[in-house]
């Protein structure tokens, strides 16, 4: 029997799903080796009955924390999927405010009918078995990452920096273009898809294990940027990380 | 073997017609001074005065990924794969000559790399002299690759209206052939290229504060654990990027990948660097080189003393790629030159 897929969405823009739609002729191919039983953004029926669950979005009010354990407990295998769900994402930035106060600021008098809660990224919240990066995904890695997940076998996010991959791709380095550039901190696995585009990284992966801190420090310095804006661009993505401390352990 | 003239006025018909036959790669400009070798129809899609390019030559000799085999599950079968192209590389400077020696040695030491090998008989090479110092963080003239070494099929040396070319190999001799622009040349024109090789002579000087041969004896064993890993500890950001972009640095790992049959499917290998966190790291988690600063280290003795002691020969080009690209700023003279100061050597 092929092993049945859900997805699922929480707090995001449901983009990374959308993705899925790109993903042409190797969707076929996906869809051969799996049964998706629920997928709100292209089916209208639902099953609770499923082994691997692609869970969107990340986990912002106690409703998400109880229906995302819910979730643990009937998946044989969890996928966290797009930077909402693996690093916390964009959602995460409402983390550096007050959240009584934020919450009033977005919803007005209408916020009384709402409940927050700091914005976690769902390892943070439940055990997840594996990880696809990148806000949106990007399609080569979500292959691999089901290639693996179908055979049972680990998928290790690189944990060295965009910059690795884009110096294979030959590109100018922003920094020699006068443009602060996030690859320095940021997990490899995209092959530099920003900066192939005429981008900089953005840190949507989330930061690598080991950041050098004294030396980013230095290069700042060097070229006489402001340290305030380079974590407000860090933050962008990755503010939940100073919950990394709390994750569940199992 | 013998010396040939090119007029520059035939210079863009040559690379054209050159074209036709073969596929040719030189430097082409990328904007923010900096170059790549890239495929070219004509003469003037080249930058003939370029810094060294981004990534050097070897990304024709090793790609940055390479097929090594094929698989089939079910039918408990491996195929062996050779994946290479013929290709012509046109003005390939003296360091990156070098940089393909160093590469040559390597992959013919025991075991042998078969695909490399026969990849590279399918690269025709045509140097091209630099006249003059490319930039401020080239160090080719105390590695001794500032002059040509052979390396190469044919080399051009650029003087006023005419390039005098040496025809170096049997592969030369067919693209002059097949060409048909190439004209004799006069005595006059030797004498011109004496000149020019007796002006670099003077230009050229050892760039950091040792002498050739006594580089190899300043990575010695007290220099390893020199104060000087300990400031690159705490400048570097283990970006890998001086790694891929050094013409000697050859690393790679070795991958599986599966195709969405769950049945087929290939083994690669890609570019590594010593430089990444992972590429220490050994099963239960242990890293041999766990410091940014031990990670430096090893870079350079992997330049100036482990191939100086196997090879006899230093595995650093001087192209000053590292420093170039190093957004730390970590400088290979300024390294070199902090540790013959600690070790308070005299030239
Ligand atoms: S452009 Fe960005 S990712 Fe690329 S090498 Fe430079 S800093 Fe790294
Ligand atoms: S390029 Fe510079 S910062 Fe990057 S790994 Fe090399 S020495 Fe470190
Ligand atoms: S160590 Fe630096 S200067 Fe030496 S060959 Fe490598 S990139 Fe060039
Ligand atoms: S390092 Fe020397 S040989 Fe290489 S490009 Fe510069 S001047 Fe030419």
């Amino acid at each position: 029997m092929k092993p049945r897929v859900a997805f699922f969405d929480f707090t995001c823009c449901e983009g990374c799903q959308l993705q899925m739609a790109n993903f042409g002729e190797a969707l076929l191919d996906i869809l051969n080796l799996v049964d998706v039983v629920t997928f709100r953004e292209v089916m209208s029926e639902r099953s609770e009955d499923y082994d691997i669950a692609i869970i969107e979005g990340s986990i912002t009010t106690d409703h998400d924390v109880e229906r995302v354990k819910k979730i643990r407990e009937k998946a044989k295998v969890v996928i966290a999927y797009g930077s909402c769900a693996t690093i916390g994402g964009i959602n995460g930035m409402k983390n550096k405010f007050d959240l009584e106060e934020i919450k009033k600021y977005v919803y007005k008098d209408g916020a009384k009918h709402f409940s927050t809660i700091p914005t976690r990224a769902v390892h943070q919240v439940i055990k997840v078995d594996y990880f696809i990066n990148n806000c949106p995904v990007y399609p080569p890695e979500v292959i691999k990452v089901l290639k693996a997940a179908l055979q049972g076998i680990p998928y290790e996010v690189p944990d060295y920096a965009v910059c690795v991959e884009c110096k294979l791709n030959e590109n100018i380095c922003m920094y020699d273009k006068g443009i602060t550039c996030l690859g320095p901190v940021t997990k490899a696995g995209c092959n530099s898809w920003c900066i192939n585009n005429g981008n900089i990284c953005y840190g949507c992966r989330g930061m690598v294990s080991n950041p050098a801190k004294n030396g980013q420090m230095d290069i700042l310095q060097k070229y006489k940027i402001p340290l305030d804006w380079v974590v407000n661009k860090v933050d962008m993505y990755n503010k939940p990380r100073e919950l990394e401390e709390e994750k569940p352990k199992k | 073997m013998r010396y040939l003239l090119l007029k520059k006025a035939n210079f863009d018909d040559f690379i054209s017609s050159l074209a036709q036959i073969e596929k040719v790669v030189a430097p082409v400009s990328r904007g923010y001074n900096s170059f790549s070798f890239a495929e070219v129809k004509s003469g003037k899609e080249i930058t003939l005065k370029y810094i060294p390019t981004v990534l050097p030559p070897k990304k024709y000799f090793m790609p940055q990924r390479e097929k090594l085999t094929e698989f089939n599950k079910a039918e408990n079968s491996v195929e062996a794969i050779l994946e290479y192209e013929k290709m012509v590389i046109f003005g390939v400077h003296t360091c990156d000559l070098a940089g393909i020696q160093c590469l040559n040695i390597v992959f013919s030491d025991k075991p042998k790399d078969i695909n490399y090998l026969v990849r590279k008989n399918k690269l025709v090479i045509i140097g091209l002299e630099c006249n003059d110092y490319c930039d401020q963080y080239a160090s080719c003239k105390v590695v001794d690759n500032h002059l040509p070494n052979g390396g190469y099929d044919l080399f051009f040396t650029e003087l006023d209206d005419s390039f005098i070319v040496h025809v170096n190999t049997g592969l030369g001799e067919e693209i002059v052939e097949k060409t048909r622009l190439f004209i004799p040349n006069d005595q006059e024109h030797l004498n011109k290229l004496e000149a020019i090789r007796a002006r670099k002579r003077e230009i050229f000087k050892e760039e950091v504060n040792v002498k050739h041969k006594d580089l190899v004896t300043l990575f010695n064993d007290k220099a390893f654990e020199s104060k000087v890993w300990e400031d690159l500890d705490k400048r570097c950001v283990a970006c890998g990027n001086c790694t891929a972009v050094c013409p000697t640095c050859y690393c790679f790992d070795i991958l599986d990948n599966i195709n969405l049959d769950l049945n087929t499917g290939d083994r690669t290998r890609r570019w590594d660097s010593c430089q990444t966190e992972p590429f220490a790291k050994v099963a239960g988690g242990e890293n041999f080189r766990k410091t940014r600063g031990m990670r430096q280290r090893h870079r350079y003795f992997r330049k100036f003393r482990y191939p100086a002691e196997r090879y006899s020969r230093y595995f650093c080009t001087g192209c000053g790629r590292c420093t170039r690209t190093c957004m730390a700023k970590i400088s290979l003279k300024e390294t070199v030159n902090a540790l013959a100061a600690e070790q308070k050597y005299k030239k």
